[in-house]
C-alpha cells in the first residue's frame, strides 16, 4: 500500500510554532507517512546554521512575554527542541525538507550548505504546488 | 483482554516512556515495534494521559492488535500485539 502523504508549508520562524510542527511531524513519522516540508520565508531564517534551535535567536508567535516560561516548561517536560523533533522524524520515516530559494536569499542563504543539515534541497514554489496536489494532508504553519 | 489477563501477560518488550510527554511515548513505541517479531507482545509504560488514546488509534492504523490498558498509580501500562 502506498504511504499516505503529508505536505507541510512551513512559514513560521517562531519557536512555539516550530515546536508544534515538530510534534505533528512526530505523529506523521509514527504512522509511516511520507512527508514533504517546504521551508518558506520566516522558516528559512530558523533553518540557517547559526540559528537552528538556539531559542535565544527565535521569537514566540504568541504570548511572546511568556517565552522564558514556555521554554522552561518544555524542558521540564523533557520535550525535544524543534530541530530534534525534525531530526528524529527524518530518522523514522521519509521526510524531505525543501528550502524555498527566495526565502533562503532573503536571509542570506544561497546554497544548501548555508542551512542546517536537515535540509535536502533548495526548490521553487512549483515543487510545493505539485506536492500539495498529491498530498493526503496539507498543512500551513 | 481482561485486566487479569493483562496483569499476567509477560510482554516480549517493555518500553518505559514515563520520562517523556506526548509525542514521546508514541515515538518510543514506534521505534520499539521494529525490534520485535510479528505476533510478539509489547507493553508501553506512559505517564502521559494522551498516550492511552494515541496508542490504540495508532494500533488500528498500523494493523497491530491493541490488547488493553492497565491504570497504575501515576502511569498507564498499554499492551499490544505486533501484526
Amino acid at each position: 500500500m502506498e504511504p499516505k502523504k503529508l505536505c507541510l508549508a512551513l512559514y513560521t520562524g517562531s519557536v512555539d510554532k516550530l515546536t508544534a510542527a515538530g510534534i505533528i511531524l512526530s505523529g506523521a513519522a509514527a504512522n509511516d507517512m511520507q512527508v514533504d516540508i517546504y521551508v518558506l520565508l520566516q522558516a528559512a531564517r530558523a533553518f540557517r546554521k547559526d540559528i537552528g534551535d538556539d531559542a535565544n535567536k527565535l521569537n514566540m508567535a504568541e504570548n511572546p512575554d511568556l517565552k522564558k516560561e514556555f521554554l522552561e516548561s518544555l524542558k521540564n517536560l523533557n520535550v525535544k527542541t524543534w530541530v530534534e523533533f525534525f531530526r528524529e522524524a527524518k530518522a523514522i520515516t521519509n521526510v524531505k525538507i525543501h528550502v524555498c530559494g527566495l526565502a533562503g536569499k532573503v536571509w542570506g542563504g544561497e546554497k544548501l550548505d548555508d542551512f542546517i543539515d536537515l535540509a535536502d534541497d533548495i526548490c521553487g514554489i512549483g515543487a510545493y504546488i505539485q506536492s500539495a496536489e498529491e498530498a493526503d494532508i496539507n498543512l500551513f504553519i | 483482554m481482561t485486566p487479569e489477563e493483562l496483569q499476567s501477560l509477560n510482554a516480549s518488550k517493555i518500553v518505559d516512556a514515563r520520562g517523556t510527554a506526548c509525542p514521546g511515548p508514541l515515538l518510543e513505541a514506534k521505534k520499539a515495534i521494529g525490534t520485535i517479531n510479528s505476533g510478539d507482545t509489547m507493553e508501553v509504560l506512559s505517564a502521559d494521559e494522551g498516550t492511552k488514546v494515541d496508542i490504540p488509534k495508532w494500533c488500528t492504523k498500523q494493523g497491530h492488535e491493541y490488547l488493553g490498558t492497565l491504570n497504575e498509580s501515576g502511569y498507564y501500562r498499554i499492551f499490544l500485539k505486533k501484526k
